[in-house]
């Protein structure tokens, strides 16, 4: 009875090893296929092709690959919150990852991935880019800001100085003065005029050429030292030293010569629609021919200045009869320098055309010109030049793209050029009425990424908030313009810290050589199992079969991505799962040695070796779970793959195997035979 | 039987030695910093034709102020660039003076015969100014400009990595703090794995010893990485670290099982045959040590040869540091605890 008993309850155990090897078994087969689905589907397919019976297909569901594997960029941007109040900021930045987002779609093969992480006080923005190609127009996609401002002209006066800048500046003049008169008194004592200027002179471009300023003319830049020239002779060297613009001089005279022909005149101008520079033309082309050839029919001497006042549109000169400054050859524009120059003195010539308009010229007078041969010795000044750095013409108004509801691109229809139409919001409605209200008459510059794209003329007020603008662009560039500015301005100026990109041929060497590496891995390991513990060697190798396969199904379902770093991982847990299978086996081995039975051997070794394997996995797992925290990818995926691995191993290693043993116990005998490690008998201890 | 406890000194000064010159090696002349320490950049280039020396590229990118720009040949026809951090506009000028020294545009344009039997295609455009122009389309379509077709010896860009100050002192105040965090977990959970008091070893002395084998296994690791860096420019990067770090977790627990079974020992055959049972301990698990480590080998020495460049360091780290670990958890932990207990026995 009690045997009967036994036996039955032999009997069920068996069976429950039974079905726990064929499930196992399955597991893996279900494992392999889901790893591996076209290899599965084209096996399947021949399958049901030849014996008719319908084997469902797999559906394709690819490893996640890094960006090292697949190729692609990995950007990170540091975010300038400088300007923003702290309880902003996290905001600011969650805007700037949806801009970036905007720009981003639809660049490279996969979906583009946009996080921020704080770092300390530091934003930080990281743009993943896989399988990218031109990642310099990657990078100008996400990091060039179309930065829109509307700036108006400045009518500010630049600031005093500070009583304190001006002792500065007179201290370093006083100081610069004497050193003038130190070395006039060292040319004065004898010393050669080029050797001083060489050694001490502060004009850079003349330094080397011993101070030679070349022939200076009356409409040269160094106008001023042209008048000392006229009142020198020969071989002259100033007898104190010269206070000019730039600093103090000493000049030395050389010979003269007669230069160009210095010409007066006056003009008329009248300018059309189209012209260079005609703020507010009146005219057609035509019609300023028309115009022009009228006006020239009226002109003669004595009127010519009262024609000019009332019709030139040469805004600078009309106010003073029309009168230019004293020209000489090559300060005007090709045509109206010829037409002057071959018109007689007195006579009044036209219509001249140039890209301004239409010119009535009257010559004055003309007379040669003296130029002299000059020398200087320049020891500089500071001025508040120096300090107050030049004023802007342009002054910044709150109006930016910020206020910008939507941009788009529309034809002018007079000229059929591209503009970039610009609806403002209410904010910006305000401002542009309030801007546009302050400068009528004035010219308003609309500035892109820091250049002056177009710089209109406000002829009235406007109020609904619509403005275009008429760059010189093509198509193209109006499209894009529009779509960057409706993609919206960064909220915050961001700046590339960190890039890393991959090509796609790399990577797929990569991907390769680390295959290559962890199957080489996989089949020396297994040798070593089979060729060192025989029979359970066998079985550990199906077992690690299945923890492979079983790994790989898990970092699909997860969704690990798998780096080189992962894969490195991987194939190290590998070598770490077979690791408990040695702890197991050995531990069977001694207890076969100290007589016990193959059975009782099995279900000890298993019991005994535990506590290795738990505490040997466990210091792995420690660490792989504090270098998860790290953040890096190299380190998170090397320390997600290990530890899963770890994990499954523990499953496999001990479940699997134990499984697998005890199903096969029952055919050999009490003892164990050559097939078990190595102990062909039970050998004395 | 092996009778490691009486036979100590020999590995004593061995690993004596071995830890002083590493220490010196790491005080003297110490670790070569990467990229991911100091910052800076590292371009691949490959060339498709020629590959040109390495003074020829150096010249190339005179006009930029770069610095010392370390080149290294790699693969057949592979550069890479090691510089400073360069930013984007500079790493676009890079490229851009290697593509004027070193590609070749040639004269030769393609017949449209040519370009149709390669699978090209051309459209005819007008511009703006009403001239017509013709672009050329590829297989799939892209526009390409005619000077690709004929542009000879191209350079390609395998690989850009650049690090800014930011983002590197920010990894070494990661690394530095990884290391103590996962120092101070090994030393507790050391400290939990021997929580048990057993006679006639405290406890606390097993850990102790455990950590001091430790020590001993990392600071090896990176004296052979001083030499490394110091003769074949080996620098050392976050993988190094994690490599350091991989061996201290696995390092320890072939100690802790190699004590665990001291312990047992000493527990079922009572303390009187103290150094026969270490001894016997020793023995019972040197298979088993040898074997866990030859299997973990195995798969690192494949990823060291075989695994490509980016984790050629990382596994051979990890090897060094695996193999002292089995073998300071044979030859050098138990005896020290030996050493040790007799020691403060005499006292």
């Amino acid at each position: 009875m009690a045997k009967d008993l036994r036996k039955r309850s032999q009997s069920k155990i068996r069976s429950k090893i039974r079905w726990g090897t064929a499930v196992l078994l399955l597991l893996l087969v279900i494992c392999g296929a889901y790893d591996a689905p076209a290899y599965y589907n084209s096996l399947a397919g021949k399958i049901s092709k030849s014996t008719g019976i319908g084997i469902p297909q797999l559906s394709e569901n690819p490893f996640r690959l890094g960006l090292d594997l697949q190729g692609g960029a990995h950007l990170i941007y540091q975010a300038d919150t400088s300007d923003i109040a702290e309880s902003e900021q996290p905001a600011a930045v969650e805007g700037v990852r949806d801009v970036i987002e905007r720009r981003v779609t639809g660049i490279g093969v996969g979906e583009p991935n946009v996080q921020t992480n704080r770092v300390g006080s530091d934003y930080r923005i990281i743009v993943e880019l896989p399988g990218v190609t031109d990642i310099k127009e990657a990078i100008g996609m996400i990091g060039e800001t179309p930065i829109l401002e509307f700036k108006e002209p400045n009518n500010v006066p630049p600031r005093e100085l500070t009583a304190e800048e001006q002792k500065q500046i007179d201290e370093y003049n006083g100081d610069a003065k004497q050193r003038a008169e130190t070395l006039l008194k060292k040319i004065q004592d004898g010393e050669n005029f080029e050797d001083v200027a060489r050694a001490s002179s502060e004009d850079r471009t003349t330094k080397e050429k011993g101070g030679y300023l070349g022939f200076v003319g009356k409409n040269s830049l160094y106008f001023q030292y042209y008048i000392w020239g006229a009142s020198s002779a020969e071989g002259d060297i100033s007898q104190t030293v010269y206070d000019g613009e730039d600093g103090y001089n000493i000049l030395k005279r050389g010979s003269e010569r007669e230069g160009e022909n210095e010409v007066e005149a006056s003009h008329i101008l009248i300018c059309y629609l189209g012209s260079a520079g005609c703020e507010s033309p009146q005219y057609t082309k035509d019609e300023a021919l028309l115009k022009a050839e009228e006006l020239y029919k009226q002109a003669n001497a004595d009127n010519f200045a009262e024609l000019a006042k009332e019709n030139s549109e040469d805004t600078g000169s009309a106010s003073i009869g029309g009168k230019l400054p004293p020209v000489t050859k090559g300060m005007m524009v090709p045509a109206f320098e010829e037409a002057l120059m071959q018109a007689k003195v007195g006579e009044i010539i036209g219509p001249v055309e140039t890209q301004f308009g239409y010119h009535i010229i009257y010559k004055e007078s003309e007379a040669p010109s003296k130029e002299y041969e000059l020398w200087r010795i320049l020891v500089k000044k500071e001025t508040e030049f120096d300090i107050l750095g030049p004023q802007d013409q342009w002054m910044k108004t709150d109006l930016s793209g910020k206020q910008l509801d939507r941009s788009e691109v529309v034809t002018d229809p007079k000229t059929g050029a591209a503009e970039v139409a610009l609806n403002f919001d209410k904010e910006g409605t305000e401002l542009f009425r309030d801007i546009t209200e302050r400068n009528v008459g004035k010219p308003v510059a609309i500035y892109l990424d820091g250049q002056p794209i177009s710089t209109p003329t406000v002829n009235q007020p406007i109020r609904d908030g619509k403005a275009v603008i008429s760059g010189n662009f093509n198509i193209q560039e109006a499209k894009l313009l529009s779509q960057r500015l409706n993609a919206g301005a960064l909220p915050v100026p961001i700046d590339l810290i960190s890039q890393q990109a991959i090509g796609a041929t790399l990577g797929a060497q990569s991907l390769a050589k680390s295959l290559k590496a962890g199957v080489i891995a996989v089949i020396i390991v297994m040798l070593f199992m089979i060729l060192y513990y025989r029979l359970p060697g066998v079985l550990s190798v199906v077992a690690l079969l299945l923890y492979i396969a079983l790994t790989l199904s898990l970092f699909k379902i997860i969704g690990v991505t798998l780096t080189l770093a992962g894969i490195a991982g991987l194939v190290l847990s590998i070598g770490m799962a077979v690791d408990a299978n040695v702890l197991i086996f050995e531990r069977i081995k001694e207890e076969l040695n100290e007589g016990k039975t193959l059975k009782t051997s099995i279900e000890e070794g298993f019991i005994r070796a535990w506590s290795s394997i738990r505490d040997g996995n466990v210091s792995t797992l420690l660490t792989c779970f504090i270098l998860m925290g790290f953040g890096t990818s190299f380190v998170k995926g090397f320390a997600i793959t290990l530890s899963l691995g770890v994990l499954v191993s523990m499953f496999s290693a001990i479940t699997v195997t134990k499984t697998f043993l005890r199903f096969i116990n029952p055919w050999f005998k009490e003892e164990a035979n050559w097939l078990f490690l190595g102990s062909k008998k039970n050998k004395n201890v | 039987m092996i009778d490691v406890i009486n036979n100590r000194k020999i590995p004593f000064w061995i690993s004596g030695a071995f830890f002083v010159v590493s220490v010196a090696l790491l005080l003297f002349v110490g670790l070569k910093p990467g990229m991911d320490f100091t910052g800076g950049s590292l371009i691949e280039v490959t060339f498709a034709e020629h590959r040109p020396t390495i003074t020829e590229v150096q010249d190339a990118l005179q006009s930029i102020d770069l610095g010392n720009v370390v080149v290294q040949p790699t693969n057949e026809m592979g550069m890479i660039l090691k510089t400073r951090f360069v930013s984007e506009e500079e790493h676009q000028q890079i490229l851009e003076n290697l593509q004027k020294a070193f590609e070749v545009v040639g004269n030769d344009v393609p017949t449209e015969e040519q370009l149709t039997q390669e699978g090209y295609s051309g459209v005819v455009l007008t511009n703006k100014e009403g001239e017509e122009q013709t672009l050329v389309k590829d297989k799939d379509g892209n526009f390409i400009s005619p000077e690709d077709l004929v542009t000879k010896n191209k350079i390609t860009e395998e690989r850009v990595e650049t690090i800014g100050p930011a983002i590197s002192s920010h990894l070494r105040t990661r690394a530095v703090k990884a290391v103590i965090i996962v120092m101070v977990v090994i030393i507790l959970y050391v400290a939990y794995a021997f929580r048990r008091v057993s006679k006639p070893v405290s406890s606390w002395k097993y850990g102790m010893t455990a950590i001091i084998a430790l020590i001993h296994d990392v600071v090896i690791t990176m004296g052979v990485f001083v030499i490394l860096g110091k003769y074949f420019d080996v620098e050392v990067d976050i993988p190094f670290i994690v490599a350091l770090l991989t061996i201290l977790g696995y390092s320890v627990n072939d100690t802790i099982v190699v004590f665990d079974r001291i312990r047992e020992n000493l527990i079922r055959f009572g303390s009187n045959k103290f150094i026969e049972n270490i001894n016997k301990g020793i023995n019972q698990t040197f298979v088993r040590s040898i074997n866990t480590s030859l299997t973990t080998l195995v798969v690192l020495v494949a990823l060291f040869l075989f695994g490509g460049d980016s984790i050629h360091y990382f596994s051979l780290a990890l090897i060094i540091g695996i193999l002292l670990g089995t073998y300071s958890s044979i030859f050098l932990a138990s005896p020290l605890l030996v050493v040790w207990q007799n020691w403060s026995q005499k006292r």
